[in-house]
């Protein structure tokens, strides 16, 4: 059985001549990064054993083996990120392996015109990932006393009697609750489309829960840009400013990158 | 240092890292996460794997088993104070 290639990432052909690839050890720390040229486009890619590879094996490994996760998750990212330092690269996600270099082959020239359209987006233009975190108890006191409909709300209820004060004060919190994910997300939604401004693309991702990013603050939003790179100190200066303006009343909006494209680059 | 250069260096968060290697975003079908073989991709459920991140952050975290058997303390010494209490109703 031949071995299994684990594709990092795909490269301009063009781009590979002019630049031949540093030495980097592969996924399993033994064999090194190699590249495949299958005509305009070049794979970089590492071999890896069937025997110790496998469906079953990875999805054990990433299901019981944290350490292991860890360990190649930052391999995988640290490989990808060198090489877009090099190259115009088309990253491929964790883990993508395939059987032998003819069903590589095959995958790559059945996408052949979405690679070259995705290579010349890509070209000049960055990735860019912003989170924007937020203290809800901060947030929540601010909403609850300076809303109006709950102001109303509670006036309301001062006039009822105790009993029916309590069952009240329930649904009032219930509303500030409410309030606030509206205030959050109005709030985020203004600051997006600000950023989205100086950028080609702007997507928004899934928010993760603080035992995720063990933090003290709630995600608030997950976002992620492609800006050219022209743009990106206005867009991070941009961020900055949102930063101090909204710092005290318990925001904290997040810039990291530049990223390989990982978000505008699908092609499978 | 430009802002952008103090980005740029600053350390990266496993989460982050996951966050943009494992869910490609646009992809996402909630079920994205290993492609093997030849052609054919093999999903993986995502939810799986973000209970194996969530199992790691615990992990690191140490603290977590510590203070949850702080509260079950808590919450038996409350259920002993109830006890009591019904024992003197009983009386």
């Amino acid at each position: 059985m031949s071995d299994l290639l684990y594709l990092y990432g795909l490269i301009p052909t063009k781009e590979a001549n002019e630049k031949a690839l540093p030495s980097m050890k592969g996924f399993d720390g033994e064999g090194e990064l190699y590249t495949i040229e299958i005509g305009d486009v070049t794979a970089i890619v590492c071999d890896l054993p069937p025997n110790e590879y496998s469906e079953e094996t990875i999805k054990d490994k990433v299901d019981n083996d944290m350490d292991w996760l860890q360990e190649k998750a930052f391999h995988h990212h640290e490989t990808v990120l060198m090489v877009s330092k090099l190259y115009t690269i088309i990253p491929l996600k964790f883990c993508t392996l395939y059987k032998n270099e003819d069903s590589l082959k095959s995958t790559i020239e059945g996408n052949r015109n979405k690679l070259e359209t995705t290579f010349t987006q890509l070209d000049g233009n960055e990735e860019w990932n912003v989170k924007i975190y937020c203290d809800d108890k901060l947030l929540k006191k601010q909403v609850s006393e300076s809303n109006p409909s709950i102001e109303a709300k509670r006036k309301e209820i001062s006039e009822l009697p105790k009993g029916r004060q309590f069952f009240e004060k329930k649904k009032i919190d219930q509303l500030i609750d409410r309030e606030l994910e509206n205030e959050k997300n109005r709030l985020c939604e203004e600051v997006h489309e600000k950023l989205k401004e100086h950028s080609l693309h702007g997507n928004i991702k899934k928010n993760w829960s603080k035992d995720v990013t063990g933090r003290q603050e709630h995600m608030a939003w997950n976002s992620v840009f492609l800006l050219p790179v022209s743009n990106v100190d206005e867009f991070v200066e941009e961020i900055k400013q949102y930063e101090e303006e909204l710092g005290h009343a318990g925001w904290k909006i997040e810039a990291s990158g530049p990223w390989p494209p990982y978000h505008f680059s699908s092609f499978s | 240092m430009t802002v952008r250069e103090s980005i740029e260096n600053k350390d990266i968060a496993l989460i982050d890292i996951l966050d943009v290697i494992l869910d490609k975003g646009v992809a996402i079908k909630g079920d994205l996460i290993i492609s093997i073989a030849g052609v054919d991709l093999v999903y993986l459920d995502l939810r799986v794997l973000i209970s194996s991140v969530e199992t790691l952050v615990q992990h690191k975290q140490g603290t977590r088993k510590t203070v949850t058997s702080d509260q079950f303390d808590k919450e038996r010494e409350g259920l002993i104070h109830a006890t009591g209490q019904r024992d003197k109703w009983a009386n």
